[in-house]
C-alpha cells in the first residue's frame, strides 16, 4: 500500500467529508420539503383540472348557449346538456348542465369545441372524495368553480 | 432535619456526607432529567436527521414539533402490550426491566459537578465498565425468549460486538486512568471525581496531555462507545433493513418504549463517562490558558447568558408569531416558556448558584456535543457488514489501544526508565 491512501485512511479523511457533507445540508436554505396544505404548489397555467363554466361578470349569466359542443365532443360522454327555446327571441338557451367528472380524463376537447369559452378546465386538483356521488357536477357547481380548501394547523 | 438542610451547605457529594435521603432526592431528579433529555434526545434526533436528509422533520405537534415526544409517548403507552404466544413469558418480561435497569445504574457513579453526584465510589470507573457490560446480558435476554429468527439474529450479533468492543474500550480507559498517576505522589484513582480533579490539578484535559496519546486513547474510546451502544454506523443488531428490529422485533408499546429510553440512556451515560475520563467531566473549558478570577467570573456567567439568548429567542418568536386564532394557544405557549427560561437564565446569574451550577452546565454542553456527534454519525455512514465491523475491532482498535497503553506506560515513567538506563550504562 502507498503512502497517502494509508494516510488518507488513518486520519479518517473520507469520513471526515462525508461529514462535512451532511452538515453542510442542515441549511435552513437546502430544504425542499414543501408543506402542502399550508403552501401549495405553483400550477402551469395550461393544466387542466375540475371543470368549470364561465359567467358573464357583469350579468351573473352563463355564457353557454346550450348548443351541446362540449357534449358531442366528449368521448366519454360525460356532459349532458339540455336546452329549450326562447318562444319570444327565438334563441336556443341551456337548461341544465351536468358534468360527470369521476371518469373523466381531462383530455380538454370539451374545452376546445365550446364556441362562447363557457365551459374550461380549472387549475383545482383538489377533486378527491370518499364516494362517486359527489362526483357528477351540476350547473350550479361548475359556475361556482373550485373552491380550495383551506387548512388551519 | 438540621443535618439534612445542612448538606446544602456542604461541598460533598450526598454519598460522602452519608446522608440516604439526599441521595434518594438525587436519584429522582437525575431518573427526572435524564428521562427528560431522552425525550428532547428523541426530537433532536428526529430533527436533525431530518435536516441532514434535506426534510423538516416533526413539524405539526407544536412549534417546530417541540411537543412531538409527548405524542410519541402516548402513542406507545396507550399501545397494545403484545406477549408472543411462544415466547418465554417471564425473561420477555425481564429483558426490558434488565436493560433499563443497567442503563440508569451508570448514573450512580456519573459526577455531574463537585458535589452533584450521587456518589462518589472509589472504584466509579470499574463499577461503569462492569455494569455497561452487564447490559448486553438483557439483549441476549429479549432476543432468545422472543423465540423468532430475527430478534434471535440480533440478540447474537448484538453479544458478538459488545463483547468484542468492550476489549479495546477497556483498554483505552486503562491508559486513561494510567494519567492520573502521573502525578508527584505516583498514586493514580479509580474515583470519578478523582479522575476529574486529577485533569484539574493537571491543568489539562486528558484528551490533550502527552499528544498525540490522549488523543488516540479518546477516539478510540468514541468509536468503541458507539459498537457499545448499538448506534449507526455499528446497529447492526437492530439493522432496520435486514432484521426489522433486531432483538426487540417483537416488543410493542410500553415494553419497546422501554428499550428506547434505555437506550438514550445508555448514550449519555456512555458519553457522561467519556466527558468524565477525557474532556475534563464538569472543568471549564480552558483551565489552564484562560485562569484567574476575571477568568471565572466570565466563564460563570456563561449558562445565565446562554439561558438569556434562549429566553430572547423565544421571547422574539413568540411576538413574531402570525395573529390569528388558530395560532393563539401556541402563541400563548411560547410566552410562557419563554419566561420560564428567562426565569431561569435570572436564577442563574445568582451568585449562590452560579458557583453551585455552572459545572453541571459545561458537563452538560459537552454531553451535549457527543450527543450531537452520535446523531451526525447516523446521517451521515452507511452501516458496517458484520466481518468488517469484527475486524474494526479486533485487528486495528484493540492492537491500536495496546500500543496506546504501552505508550502511556512508557512515556509516565520516562524519567525513571532513563535513570536506570543511565545507572546500568555506567
Amino acid at each position: 500500500m502507498s503512502v497517502a491512501p494509508l494516510l488518507r485512511k488513518i486520519f479518517l479523511v473520507d469520513l471526515i467529508k462525508g461529514l462535512s457533507v451532511t452538515f453542510r445540508s442542515q441549511h435552513p436554505d437546502e430544504l425542499i420539503t414543501e408543506q402542502y396544505p399550508l403552501e401549495r404548489p405553483w400550477i402551469a397555467e395550461r393544466y387542466r383540472g375540475q371543470p368549470r363554466m364561465a359567467v358573464n361578470p357583469d350579468t351573473g349569466e352563463s355564457l353557454c348557449n346550450g348548443c351541446g359542443a362540449c357534449a358531442l365532443a366528449c368521448p366519454e360522454k360525460l356532459i349532458t346538456v339540455t336546452s329549450d327555446r326562447d318562444p319570444v327571441t327565438k334563441k336556443k338557451y341551456m337548461t341544465s348542465y351536468t358534468y360527470d367528472v369521476s371518469r373523466c380524463m381531462f383530455c380538454g376537447l370539451c374545452q376546445e369545441s365550446c364556441p362562447t369559452d363557457c365551459i374550461e378546465l380549472s387549475q383545482d386538483y383538489e377533486m378527491a372524495l370518499y364516494s362517486r356521488e359527489g362526483m357528477t357536477l351540476d350547473r350550479v357547481r361548475l359556475e361556482k368553480g373550485p373552491e380550495p380548501t383551506e387548512y388551519a394547523r | 432535619m438540621r443535618p439534612f438542610l445542612d448538606y446544602l451547605h456542604s461541598s460533598v457529594t450526598p454519598g460522602e456526607y452519608g446522608s440516604y435521603l439526599w441521595a434518594v432526592i438525587y436519584i429522582l431528579i437525575i431518573f427526572a432529567v435524564a428521562s427528560v433529555a431522552v425525550m428532547l434526545m428523541t426530537w433532536l434526533e428526529r430533527k436533525i436527521l431530518a435536516h441532514m436528509q434535506v426534510r423538516l422533520g416533526p413539524m405539526r405537534v407544536g412549534p417546530h414539533g417541540l411537543l412531538q415526544p409527548i405524542a410519541d409517548a402516548l402513542k406507545l403507552l396507550t399501545k397494545e402490550d403484545i406477549l408472543p404466544d411462544e415466547a418465554d413469558k417471564v425473561v420477555f418480561w425481564f429483558a426490558p426491566v434488565w436493560v433499563m435497569m443497567i442503563a440508569f445504574l451508570n448514573y450512580v457513579v456519573l459526577p455531574f459537578g463537585r458535589t452533584h453526584a450521587v456518589t462518589d465510589m472509589n472504584i466509579g470507573i470499574l463499577f461503569v465498565l462492569g455494569v455497561s457490560s452487564l447490559s448486553v446480558l438483557g439483549v441476549i435476554m429479549a432476543g432468545w425468549s422472543s423465540n423468532s429468527h430475527y430478534p434471535l439474529m440480533g440478540a447474537l450479533r448484538s453479544s458478538a460486538q459488545m463483547v468484542s468492543y468492550e476489549v479495546a474500550m477497556g483498554l483505552a480507559i486503562v491508559s486513561a486512568v494510567l494519567m492520573t498517576s502521573l502525578n508527584s505522589t505516583g498514586t493514580g484513582t479509580l474515583s470519578m471525581i478523582g479522575i476529574v480533579e486529577a485533569q484539574k490539578a493537571a491543568g489539562r484535559w486528558y484528551i490533550f496531555s502527552m499528544f498525540p496519546l490522549g488523543l488516540i486513547a479518546f477516539l478510540i474510546f468514541a468509536i468503541a462507545m458507539i459498537a457499545e451502544t448499538n448506534r449507526a454506523p455499528f446497529d447492526l443488531p437492530e439493522a432496520e433493513s435486514e432484521l426489522v428490529a433486531g432483538f426487540h422485533t417483537e416488543y410493542s408499546g410500553f415494553r419497546w418504549s422501554l428499550f428506547f429510553l434505555a437506550e438514550y440512556a445508555a448514550m449519555i451515560g456512555i458519553s457522561s463517562v467519556a466527558v468524565t475520563l477525557w474532556l475534563g467531566g464538569y472543568l471549564r473549558p480552558f483551565p489552564n490558558l484562560l485562569s484567574g478570577h476575571s477568568w471565572d467570573l466570565a466563564f460563570s456567567l456563561f449558562p445565565g447568558l446562554i439561558f438569556a439568548g434562549m429566553a430572547l429567542m423565544c421571547l422574539i418568536g413568540a411576538a413574531r408569531m402570525p395573529k390569528i386564532p388558530q395560532m393563539k394557544v401556541q402563541t400563548i405557549g411560547l410566552w410562557l416558556f419563554g419566561g420560564v427560561i428567562a426565569l431561569i437564565a435570572v436564577v442563574l446569574f445568582l451568585p449562590g448558584v452560579r458557583e453551585r451550577v455552572q459545572d453541571i452546565f459545561w458537563f452538560a454542553a459537552k454531553v451535549a456535543a457527543f450527543m450531537y456527534l452520535y446523531i451526525w454519525y447516523r446521517g451521515t455512514f452507511p452501516r458496517y457488514r458484520f466481518d468488517q465491523l469484527m475486524k474494526l475491532g479486533w485487528k486495528v482498535l484493540l492492537p491500536v489501544s495496546l500500543a496506546v497503553l504501552i505508550l502511556t506506560a512508557l512515556v509516565g515513567i520516562r524519567q525513571d526508565l532513563s535513570t536506570v538506563l543511565m545507572g546500568v550504562l555506567r
